[in-house]
């Protein structure tokens, strides 16, 4: 069989729904024998992935698409909304000392995307996202 | 997959201990958040997460965990987690967590630092 597994997904925006791409992410990466640490970090970077998607995605077409191109050596993750967009120059870098005791917790996604992967690149505009991440496995 | 979200809270002396179970998302850190409210009024101040059976969690259900540090840092409270699994705590450590809090072995370990 082919060592690079291809797995698109379309998601609806009910709840707990990332969890069916995080368990097709697991079974690939288990079956292709990428250490439990590196499936784990992907799991973060794809759970923040699709919540940013789905906080994108508008009223209107309320679907993310997810596709993981996956090696032993490699995952690459895209995912892609038609919502609004947003700029991610106007993201601002989460600072902990300023969360805490601060009115917003939130606005963790992109740092930890970044954080957790070798690659991130965000396209955005009035027609929806993506992002396309690429993740080092070994 | 992530089975359904579970809470178990156990006073010990002015800490209490949480244990949970499933997926940590918004409505997990909800309930997480919920309970340290419900205590608010009592001589709670220090918190112990055990994560053993948590091995899934957003940046949302992280918030709430930020929520509870707030209050209990507020009370000059301690937080100490348990059993993180390598990819939350690598989080947290990018996140910056625990700069407001800590790890341990075990609950005992967790408990002796906390009297």
């Amino acid at each position: 069989m082919d060592s690079n597994f291809n797995l698109k997904i379309t998601l609806p925006k009910i709840p707990d729904i990332e969890l069916v791409a995080i368990e097709g992410l697991e079974r690939m990466g288990r079956f292709l024998g990428i250490t439990e640490d590196k499936i784990g970090e992907a799991k973060i970077v794809v759970n923040e992935a699709i919540i940013n998607g789905f906080e994108h995605s508008g009223i209107e077409n309320q679907y993310v698409n997810i596709e993981f191109i996956m090696t032993k050596e490699e995952l690459t993750i895209l995912v892609t909304d038609y919502g609004k967009g947003f700029n991610p120059e106007e993201v601002e870098e989460p600072d902990i000392s300023k969360k805490i005791g601060g009115k917003n917790k939130r606005g963790w996604g992109i740092k930890l995307m970044k954080s957790l992967s070798d690659d991130l690149t965000i396209e955005s505009g009035p027609a929806g996202t993506k992002i396309s991440i690429i993740k080092k496995l070994t | 997959m992530s089975e359904e979200f579970t809470l178990q809270t156990e006073k010990v002396g002015d800490s209490l201990v949480i244990k949970t179970g499933g997926y940590i998302n918004n409505v997990a850190g909800e309930k997480i958040s919920q309970v340290f409210s419900d205590n608010s009024n009592t001589d709670v101040k220090n918190a112990v997460f055990d994560l053993e059976n948590s091995k899934v969690i957003n940046s949302i259900g992280i918030s709430y965990l930020l929520e509870v540090i707030e209050l209990l840092s507020g009370k000059n409270g301690k937080i100490i987690f348990l059993n993180l699994d390598p990819s939350i705590e690598k989080t947290f450590k990018i996140m910056g967590l625990f700069q407001f809090s800590q790890t341990a072995d075990s609950l005992d370990s967790a408990l002796k630092v906390l009297t």
